[in-house]
């Protein structure tokens, strides 16, 4: 298990187009990956589209990346790389 | 599944009752309008102000709204005017997160001027103390509820609301749609908020998700416009969790099926059947299934222990032949 966390630097945050981008990265991985935004209480599954568009998360947003499974570390190199290029839009 | 820290009390603020609050309360603002952003209401009690107002005011609770009705607007009226001054002074205005008049009743100027001074909204109501007070309770309750959205599907099925678990790729989904087919209600796809009312679980679709549903190949669909209104539920009271888990993740499966695990959310607990699921097997039948099977067993028939009562009775014939 895997707890680290990520912050939205992209300027139009985790809109639905970014959101498709990481749902399919995520989709790659066999671990569970799982998003968490604390001020409001949501937990979302990075593999589900709808659920991670629930954390309308704006630029600045930071969230709780949890990871657990076989392919854990990859997964996490993959999933910070996407958000550290602002999902291609820096 | 990864638990989330209830770590901030949840709060509204005076200007989002006023904005929220049921419409029938007719509320209005007499006094400390500017500062309505900045009180904050953080508990569901309310109080009267009662005996605080003759000198007994080291009870008052912070954060919540103290009521002033007919008795305490009598008491200050037969009081002289520095006396009165003197009254309201004493109470800990800070603690306050504002005061609410009912019955249209007129407070005393020196209420009004004391509380515009110290930034404590003064609302009004036209409902009786009884009325406000079930009325402002019930709504708070519901406003300060502890809150968290989580991964899964709600339906209504039959009359209870199910709550749809497992990794994401299970056919979480898939089966919600089948189940709609059948006539089953959904009320949540992919993000379930859930407000723990009482000892009670509600569960909701956030306001983004309504009547979506997200099926692989298929893409988003909107329910409601492709079954019609019979197809989506509104909020709904979690009575049962099932969760949906891949064959080979099993080390044993109860063949006799007696038990079911609870699942704690927000420290509630709600019974769950863990299903399941490979390829030829008809996910939504078996959760239809294990709904009407959990009906039966809460009306007393259990088929399981039936089973062993039938199994003991052929023992104890074959014993004494």
């Amino acid at each position: 298990m895997i707890e680290t966390d990520v912050k939205i630097i992209n300027p139009l945050g985790l809109h639905a187009r970014a959101a498709a981008q990481l749902v399919r990265l995520a989709g790659k991985f066999k671990s569970k990956i799982q998003l968490i935004r604390q001020d409001n209480a949501v937990m979302a599954d990075a593999k589900s589209i709808l659920s991670v568009l629930t954390l309308a998360a704006s630029k600045g947003t930071k969230l709780q990346l949890f990871i657990d499974g076989s392919d854990e570390i990859e997964a996490k190199e993959a999933i910070i790389e996407i958000f550290e290029r602002g999902f291609g839009e820096i | 599944m990864k638990s989330i820290s209830q770590n901030e009390r949840p709060k509204i603020s005076v200007y989002d009752f006023l904005e929220k609050a049921p419409a029938e309360l007719n509320l209005e603002v007499l006094a400390g309008a500017k500062s309505l952003q900045i009180r904050e209401i953080t508990s569901s009690r309310i109080q009267k102000l009662g005996l605080a107002l003759a000198g007994f005011a080291h009870y008052i609770h912070s954060g919540r709204v103290q009521i002033v009705g007919q008795s305490e607007i009598w008491y200050l009226s037969q009081l002289e005017s520095e006396k009165r001054v003197e009254a309201i002074n004493h109470l800990d205005l800070e603690k306050i997160s504002c005061v609410l008049i009912t019955k249209n009743l007129n407070p005393p100027p020196e209420l009004l001027e004391i509380s515009e001074q110290n930034s404590l909204p003064v609302i009004r109501t036209s409902k009786v103390s009884s009325t406000a007070i079930n009325a402002v309770t019930n709504f708070l309750q519901e406003s300060l509820a502890p809150q968290i959205t989580i991964h899964g599907v709600l339906l209504g099925i039959y009359s209870l609301g199910v709550l749809l678990l497992g990794d994401s790729g299970i056919g979480k989904s898939e089966c919600a749609l089948d189940l709609i087919m059948r006539g089953h209600r959904l009320i949540a796809d992919d993000a379930v908020q859930i407000k723990k009312i009482g000892e009670r679980l509600d569960g909701d679709s956030p306001e983004l998700t309504k009547e979506l549903l997200e099926i692989r190949g298929l893409g988003i669909i909107n329910v409601r416009e492709l079954f019609g209104i019979s197809a989506i539920g509104r909020q709904k009271n979690i009575d049962l969790c099932v969760e949906l888990k891949k064959w080979d993740e099993f080390e044993e499966i109860d063949r006799l099926g007696l038990e079911t695990v609870d699942e704690d959310i927000l420290g509630v607990k709600i019974t769950k059947f863990v299903l399941p699921v490979s390829p030829g097997r008809n996910t939504s039948t078996l959760v239809e299934t294990a709904i009407r099977l959990h009906l039966l067993k809460s009306n007393g028939y259990d088929p399981t222990q039936n089973l062993i009562e039938r199994h003991n009775q052929i023992l104890i014939a074959n014993k004494t032949n």
